[in-house]
């Protein structure tokens, strides 16, 4: 009886059944196809098409345009707006957070629905601007995401600190640029994470507002409509590639950055 | 103090042995998981076909299934047939009308739809040859998605694809045919073959793949044309009337087509061909039909690349590529004009007339394309079981009753494949919907006769509709005879044509990376130069 007793590790059990069933296997099933041909033989001409084909490489070029334009102007947007409600000493801070937060409870089709009649009382016809109407639905659609994380790392920003900035002589834009700003990275890193990878493939945001150009995501949703399974799998674990290295580098940068220039080892 | 063992840290420390009897563990789940994965892999492959007796995947249900099928014929009818159908989402009537909805005929008939069809045939099918059934109703998507799920398994004894995908069907021999006594016109209860019009049960015995007609495996369900819906506020008749709307710069992104390959593909023929099509020498050739049928269904690399050019054109001159949008964004007025299927051009001007907005529906003058989608059985479900096969045909003639074609008629708003046979009450239907008022001053006498009895000419089968009908909801339902004259049934690719129409649709789609301008270029090197210049100047100073 002794040796059947629940241990601490058993309650790994269940996610570890979920983490195979639903990500190795199927993630082992997408690299199967991408490494194979119509005929089930190994082959490298899925990924080598990817990377000659003008198209495919014009449309990671697309999505990343759409992706980084977005995270930037997320950032700018989100970045003031946290700094100012987390610095504020204003009475009901949570209830004007939740006025940022509510339109997440809301289902985002029809958020994008409601953006689009907007949209077209402003501009008129919404199809001579499918680029910036596609950055205007995804800012909207994920601005939320980008200024939560913020929030709350500014939030625990030590006041002394800064007071302790000002006392040594450092003038209010110095202190923001050497204390505040450099704390404030791993809310901006994890915003921009939350930001720039869903934007590179949701292309809903895309079809709704009328930009029929494809981006990752329905580019590989074309492949598999034509039951091509063997470059939709490929041009999906390019994806999860690209999205690999991303965020290993946003990782390294958060290591690199968050203890030194700050003056601050936490 | 049971407690504090169990948050005690010693407990959590991993030694070897310990690492050691997990890593087996996870490895001996990982293999399990990866045979399963796999034999489950393979069963799909292996065209669905039930891999052995001792099927550990499938529920206890499903094993006794199988035995089931295989001894089928000899059980007691107490038994219960499972009928796995797939169809379309919202495309059978599932009943709960409210009681002003009830449509009365002039032939007495009263129609409403109280259950949902599937009860309905249930019931049905126990009343009439003593036997339960119960049918296990799933909904597909698109074509291509019923196509994804049978190849991974998915199994299913009735499916409602349409023409296009029907023939694909076909040419891999993976329908069942229909048996001989689903087209015995002495059985009253064979409703399919005793009422379907005689103008589909044509198309449907003259058209072949690999040497057998359609008519052997697919039994018809609703079918249309494919047209444009417009504003006759912006757009005149002349305008609207032909495909090369999409091209007219006069509509410059006010317009949409379709986000589906095969039908802007087919818009697209119409306009590359369009002088052939109109011209008077082809119109009265003898072979008509059979050239225009060739002429649609061109897919040589030539004509792609040319579709291509032209798409790549239009797309600047287009609103958006839709799939479902379009019918809101026409009253809305974001659009003047939108190219549709006939059901839902119904449906647009529907709902447009109840905004007070008026829309009409054309089919272009070159040609059109006729579309119907169908029930067909598949081998791989019905596997040779004749009760279950009984059970679908039964399926099938059910839908095809009159009364029930109406029902779906009014549910669905598409037109049936029904014409009624002997029965009028589908004619009533047209009638109930369309038919002028006693006092109406202009009125418009509509032959819609080739449809009925395969004769225009017959005065029993003439709509006397109000004027405001024309090019409208009548029109879209039933199109005159002349625009079916012109109407063409286009073909299913096979893989190679497909690989290359996909090609062409893909490269429509894509952001060329030849097309981002130099300055943009320009801008990434400056920036990523600074960017790095800017690390390695840092790296410097800390040194």
């Amino acid at each position: 009886m002794k040796k059947l007793r629940l241990n601490r590790k058993h309650l790994c059990i269940p996610y570890s059944v979920f983490l195979l069933c639903f990500v190795v296997a199927p993630l082992l099933v997408i690299i199967f196809y991408a490494f194979t041909n119509g005929e089930g033989k190994f082959s490298i001409d899925n990924l080598v098409g990817f990377f000659t084909s003008p198209n495919t490489i014009g449309t990671l070029f697309y999505s990343l345009c759409i992706a980084i334009v977005t995270t930037i102007v997320c950032l700018l947007i989100a970045y003031p707006i946290a700094y100012i409600l987390a610095r504020s000493k204003i009475k009901y801070k949570s209830t004007v957070v939740l006025i940022f937060v509510i339109p997440m409870w809301i289902n985002f089709t029809l958020r994008i629905t409601a953006l689009k009649e907007i949209l077209t009382i402003i501009e008129g016809n919404l199809a001579f601007h499918p680029f910036l109407n596609t950055i205007i639905g995804m800012t909207y659609d994920f601005l939320p995401f980008m200024i939560l994380p913020m929030y709350t790392t500014l939030l625990k920003l030590d006041n002394s600190l800064l007071e302790a900035a000002s006392d040594l002589g450092a003038s209010p834009v110095k202190t923001f640029i050497k204390v505040s700003l450099p704390l404030s990275l791993p809310g901006i890193i994890s915003g921009i994470v939350m930001v720039f990878l869903p934007s590179m493939t949701n292309y809903v945001v895309l079809d709704m507002l009328y930009n029929s150009t494809y981006i990752m995501g329905s580019l590989i949703g074309s492949y598999f409509s034509a039951y091509d399974w063997h470059n939709g799998s490929m041009i999906a674990l390019i994806l999860l590639i690209i999205i690999l290295v991303f965020t290993l580098f946003t990782n390294k940068y958060e290591e690199d950055d968050h203890t030194g220039r700050g003056g601050v080892k936490i | 103090m049971k407690v504090i063992k169990f948050i005690d840290s010693k407990n959590c420390v991993w030694t070897n042995k310990k690492i050691k009897r997990y890593m087996s563990l996870f490895s001996g789940f990982i293999f399990t998981v990866a045979t399963v994965f796999t034999a489950y892999t393979m069963k799909g492959v292996a065209g669905n076909l039930y891999l052995s007796d001792i099927d550990m995947f499938n529920s206890d249900a499903k094993i006794s299934e199988v035995y089931m099928s295989k001894a089928d014929n000899d059980k007691s009818t107490d038994d219960v047939i499972k009928l796995r159908v797939c169809n379309w989402e919202e495309y059978i009537d599932l009943g709960d009308w409210d009681e002003e909805e009830l449509i009365e005929l002039s032939n007495g008939t009263q129609i409403i739809g109280e259950n949902s069809l599937i009860d309905d045939f249930e019931e049905w099918y126990y009343e009439t040859y003593g036997q339960r059934v119960e049918v296990e109703y799933s909904c597909f998507g698109t074509n291509e998605d019923l196509y994804n799920q049978l190849t991974m398994g998915d199994t299913y004894d009735l499916v409602c694809p349409s023409d296009y995908m029907i023939m694909k069907l076909m040419a891999e021999d993976k329908l069942q045919e229909f048996s001989k006594d689903f087209y015995n016109e002495e059985d009253d209860n064979n409703y399919y073959i005793n009422g379907v019009s005689p103008y589909i049960k044509d198309v449907f015995e003259t058209n072949e793949i690999r040497g057998e007609s359609w008519s052997k495996y697919a039994a018809g369900y609703m079918w249309g044309i494919t047209g444009i819906v417009y504003n006759p506020e912006f757009v005149t008749y002349e305008e609207a009337s032909t495909w090369s709307v999409f091209s007219n710069k006069k509509f410059n992104r006010q317009i949409t087509l379709k986000d589906n390959v095969r039908d802007t593909y087919f818009a697209m023929l119409g306009i590359v061909y369009a002088d052939l099509l109109m011209d008077e020498a082809f119109r009265n050739d003898e072979k008509y039909a059979e050239k225009l049928t060739e002429v649609m269904n061109d897919v040589s690399t030539e004509t792609i690349s040319e579709v291509q050019d032209l798409l790549q054109d239009i797309m600047d001159n287009i609103y958006a590529l839709e799939t479902d949008s379009g019918k809101a964004d026409m009253v809305t007025g974001k659009i003047v004009a939108n190219y549709q299927w006939s059901g839902d051009a119904v449906y647009s001007i529907d709902q447009a007339d109840e905004d007070g907005l008026c829309l009409k529906f054309v089919a272009p003058k070159e040609c059109t394309n006729l579309w119907f989608d169908g029930w067909v059985m598949l081998k791989s479900g019905i596997n040779g079981n004749i009760k279950r096969q009984h059970a679908a045909e039964a399926f099938v003639n059910f839908l095809s009753r009159p009364d029930n074609a109406v029902r779906n008629m009014y549910y669905i708003g598409y037109t049936s494949v029904i014409a009624g046979g002997e029965d009028d009450t589908i004619f009533e239907y047209a009638d109930w919907c369309y038919g002028a008022e006693e006092d109406e001053e202009e009125a418009i006498y509509y032959p819609v006769g080739y449809f009925f009895t395969g004769n225009n000419e017959d005065d029993e089968y003439i709509i006397c509709a109000s004027a405001d009908q024309i090019d409208r909801q009548l029109y879209a339902q039933y199109p005159s005879e002349e625009i079916i004259n012109r109407a063409v049934v286009m073909e299913y690719f096979n893989d190679e044509e497909s690989k290359e129409i996909n090609q062409m649709w893909i490269n429509i789609r894509c952001f060329n990376i030849n097309n981002v301008p130099i300055g943009v270029w320009v801008v990434i090197v400056v920036v990523f130069a600074i960017v790095s210049g800017w690390r390695i100047r840092k790296k410097i100073v800390e040194k």
